[in-house]
């Protein structure tokens, strides 16, 4: 499976729902495949999306929304590892953790990281976060689902390939876009 | 429970009176949430606040993922505070100029100073003694509150700084000296 292949995979599941993206060619490829003003894209802050999304489900427990989904990459997840530890603390409900573990930095150059030590469900799972391993966009599809309903936080680890797809730079105003998130969830939080 | 400030006349405040003081501003902002991260001088406003169902306090494990999750918080239009130490503040540097300083959120934190006269420390003060300079350099607005300032002044200076941070939409921290070590 390819990261488009996993993020349209997210954006159709997930079409009203917060979705706060990491940094590098994941917001890149998310804003080319699927654009919407439910995804805030992270342009930089590597090692934060958890922690942004901890926030956000922590604020937005009492809204109508499902889920605050996290879309988070090996490398960015193993920076900000400790996060994992606080969510499992503070259990917030509505909090959808997605690694896309392709093992490298694939934006710099595909330097490895130091995912294929760690069990990234393993840990999860020790700090108190319900976690399952995904492999192929069938098996993903199908959790993708089956987590809308489950209660407290959820960490999917989904394997995916090292190649990224040809996006143009996603230069914007990190103002604008901030604030067309908030704006959304502003409105439409129920 | 919150009670009044004692004052002590014509001298400077005690450590207690400053910690008072803080409890009464941070209690009169009406916040949501409180990340800390401890310090011994802060112990008395973290078991205050740690008394209280409102706000909800809870500890977090790096000061930049108390950024991420303060910044979270502001985007789901919640009012939260860090509470942490100044020696921890170059832990939050990447974040804070990367996210809600990016992207124009407002995040508030009551930072207190460590190293100076009084502290017992001795490994402290290297990073302490430049804390007001990195702020600058970060592009932190900052206030302080120390000796010089009357106590008088302190609660209403901690609930100006959350409201200037959401004036603003920027990210503001109230520096306290609890221990009188600075200047």
């Amino acid at each position: 499976m390819s990261r488009v292949d996993a993020l349209k995979l997210i954006a159709e599941a997930y079409p009203r729902d917060p979705i706060v993206v990491t940094l590098g060619a994941t917001a890149r490829e998310l804003a080319a495949v699927a654009r919407s003003d439910n995804h805030l894209y992270v342009l930089d802050s590597m090692g934060l999306p958890p922690a942004i999304g901890l926030g956000l489900s922590l604020g937005l427990e009492a809204s109508s929304f499902d889920k605050c989904l996290v879309v988070e990459g090996d490398g960015s997840l193993l920076m900000g590892l400790s996060t994992l530890a606080t969510i499992g603390l503070l259990q917030p409900a509505k909090l959808f953790l997605i690694v896309l573990d392709n093992g490298v930095y694939a934006a710099t150059g595909g330097q490895e990281t130091a995912s294929k030590a760690i069990d990234f469900a393993a840990v999860a799972r020790g700090c108190g976060i319900t976690a399952r391993d995904v492999d192929s966009s069938d098996d993903f599809a199908r959790e993708l689902d089956r987590c809308r309903t489950d209660l407290g936080p959820i960490l999917l680890r989904v394997r995916i390939g090292a190649v990224n797809a040809k996006t143009p730079y996603l230069l914007e105003d990190p103002v604008l876009l901030g604030d067309t998130f908030r704006s959304y969830v502003t409105a439409n939080r129920g | 429970m919150t009670t009044s400030v004692v004052r002590t006349g014509e001298g400077r405040s005690s450590p207690t009176e400053r910690a008072q003081a803080v409890i009464e501003g941070v209690d009169a902002i009406g916040l949501d949430f409180v990340l800390q991260l401890p310090s011994s001088t802060l112990a008395a406003v973290i078991r205050h606040l740690e008394s209280r169902a409102t706000p909800r306090t809870f500890p977090v494990t790096r000061e930049e993922e108390a950024i991420g999750i303060a910044s979270g918080l502001a985007l789901a239009g919640k009012k939260a505070a860090l509470v942490i130490q100044d020696n921890g503040l170059g832990n939050l540097l990447t974040a804070l100029n990367t996210f809600p300083l990016a992207y124009h959120l407002p995040v508030f934190m009551v930072v207190s100073r460590r190293g100076g006269l009084n502290e017992y420390n001795s490994m402290i003060h290297l990073f302490c003694e430049r804390v007001e300079a990195i702020a600058d350099a970060a592009g932190l607005r900052y206030w302080k509150l120390d000796g010089r300032v009357p106590i008088d002044a302190w609660a209403s200076t901690i609930t100006k700084g959350f409201e200037h941070s959401v004036l603003t939409r920027r990210p503001v921290a109230v520096f306290v000296d609890l221990m009188g070590g600075q200047p």
